[in-house]
């Protein structure tokens, strides 16, 4: 991002196990992508659950900031953000810009995206694919289990009796946005309503999310990046602050090394 | 001559026990497999053969479980909670609470001194508070189901499980795996785990002790440990966990019988 706010370059990869030379390669790919060298970067802000590991970042900021920071860039009316990724859910309630209270599961699997990984997974399915077929559905199969495991034998047992695909995939998305929508309720909903994160990318979630909701969701172009793009505005922020006093910003060495904790 | 019948039909494997004289004379188990109809029948047949008798011989069938429902024979259907309380109370009089380790689900039981359930309390609605969640992870770790409790006996220094979820569980595990974590350590953590489950569900209906193990986790003697060590208790093991169940059916078979001729 530019001192103007304007996004040069964006990349999304897989994580895996080993974050720290993976934020290497997204710093190389990013870099590559905008055409600039390293030493060009005023300042660098890493978030989200590996922020730790990135060990160029000059400062690590919580993915709730950031997130908050992103999504209003995008949205400025917003009040209700919800994010739903591979590994957690969270609501968040802004109110002029600023995140005011939240809600977040990550201790069980099921109201996440890992659920339908999980269950695509079973199923022979992509991911990506699991949306657009849910959308055939015209008489959506109840599914009664809440753990991601028991689920998963209870989608094998309808298709053995032989219910739809599309409506057995259309009753999972059902069954992850009404545990979701529980959720955020708790902060009580009103419009306008983000909804971003991996999930986001599912028409049938969109879809689905909007129903329970009884309301319209908006969702980013890239619903993946809003996290990293309010970090970046969070280092424009912190840079500009800092040029209009006149004061130095400590920076990490622009340097990126093959750290591993595998030895 | 009056023989009886219990019949467990579970989620994973099917038990059948005959008695006569409140006393088992046979054993039997399958697995369940999808068509519980078929596995009930198929049990019963190769029950009656362990002990040479035909159908004719029982005097009473129960029925129990939960596949119990699609059983084409027995004369009465009995909830396996009470099936469970009555079958361990035939073992061990003294208990007075009984923790049933499942392959779906756990539950922990209060019952007074005639075997009659007092309380109860279930957790079938998340995979981790289950066998299950053993299962995963002895999956994922490339390790037998039965050796899983053995292994974990060795290990030094169990991992923490950070999640209660059995899905990000199989995840951590292999994390600890990729960090060099030996496979002893991270089932002993994983028992562990399970144990707090399982302590957070006698919260719910209170221990007294005696307290007795059921199920197929009263086979794992890793589980065992960790269970003691949680509550700081000795729990009582009886032979054939996995028929408790079963067995509590057949004599409440019996105690119907001597009812309705009494």
């Amino acid at each position: 991002m530019d001192g103007g706010g304007r996004i040069h370059a964006r990349v999304v990869s897989h994580t895996g196990a080993e974050h720290r030379r993976l934020a290497n390669k997204v710093m190389e790919e990013v870099l590559e992508q905008a055409n600039l060298p390293f030493d060009e970067i005023s300042y660098i802000i890493a978030t989200g659950y590996g922020r730790m590991n990135v060990p160029f970042a000059d400062r690590q900021i919580t993915e709730l900031s950031c997130h908050t920071k992103g999504v209003v860039s995008l949205y400025p009316n917003v009040r209700i953000a919800i994010d739903i990724g591979g590994q957690d859910a969270k609501g968040l309630k802004i109110s002029d810009g600023k995140l005011i209270d939240f809600v977040m599961n990550d201790k069980c699997a099921a109201g996440t995206g890992r659920f339908l990984e999980v269950i695509a997974s079973a199923l022979g399915l992509k991911v990506e694919d699991l949306g657009s077929i849910s959308l055939k559905s015209t008489n959506k199969v109840n599914i009664s289990s809440t753990c991601t495991v028991f689920a998963q034998q209870e989608v094998i047992s309808r298709l053995s009796e032989g219910a739809p695909l599309e409506d057995i995939v259309a009753g999972l998305h059902d069954a992850i946005a009404s545990r979701v929508v529980k959720m955020v309720k708790r902060l009580k909903v009103e419009p306008d309503v983000v909804f971003t994160g991996g999930v986001a990318k599912n028409v049938g979630m969109v879809k689905t999310m909007k129903d329970n909701l009884g309301c319209e969701v908006s969702v980013p172009e890239d619903p993946l990046l809003t996290g990293a793009i309010g970090a970046a505005i969070l280092g424009k922020e912190i840079t500009l602050k800092a040029m209009a006093k006149g004061e130095f910003i400590p920076r990490k060495e622009r340097r990126l090394e093959e750290v591993t904790f595998f030895k | 001559m009056a023989w009886f019948m219990g019949i467990d039909i579970g989620s994973g494997t099917s038990k059948g026990v005959i008695t006569k004289d409140g006393k088992p004379k046979a054993y039997h188990l399958l697995p369940s497999g999808v068509n519980y109809k078929a596995v009930a029948q198929k049990l019963r047949q190769e029950l009656l053969a362990k002990v040479d008798l035909s159908p004719k011989d029982i005097s009473y069938t129960v029925v129990t479980g939960h596949g119990a429902g699609s059983i084409p024979f027995g004369n009465q259907q009995v909830a396996d909670i009470r099936c469970c309380a009555r079958g361990i109370n035939s073992i061990f009089p003294s208990v007075r609470t009984v923790i049933d380790i499942q392959g779906m689900s756990s539950q922990v039981i209060r019952l007074n001194e005639e075997g009659q359930v007092t309380n109860f309390a279930v957790s079938e609605r998340c995979a981790a508070g289950s066998g299950r969640f053993l299962e995963i992870i002895a999956n994922v770790l490339r390790i037998d189901l039965k050796d899983i409790g053995s292994l974990s006996l060795r290990s030094k220094h169990p991992v923490a499980f950070t999640t209660g979820c059995a899905v990000f569980g199989e995840s951590e595990a292999i994390s600890r795996v990729s960090e060099g974590i030996s496979k002893e350590d991270i089932v002993a953590g994983a028992h562990k785990a399970l144990a707090n489950k399982i302590s957070t569900l006698l919260d719910r209906v209170g221990l007294e002790k005696d307290c007795a193990i059921s199920g197929g986790g009263g086979l794992n003697t890793g589980l065992i440990k960790s269970v003691e060590e949680k509550l700081g208790i000795q729990l009582l093991v009886p032979p054939h966990p996995q028929f408790i169940t079963a067995l509590g059916a057949a004599i409440i078979a019996e105690e119907r019988q001597n009812h309705q001729k009494g």
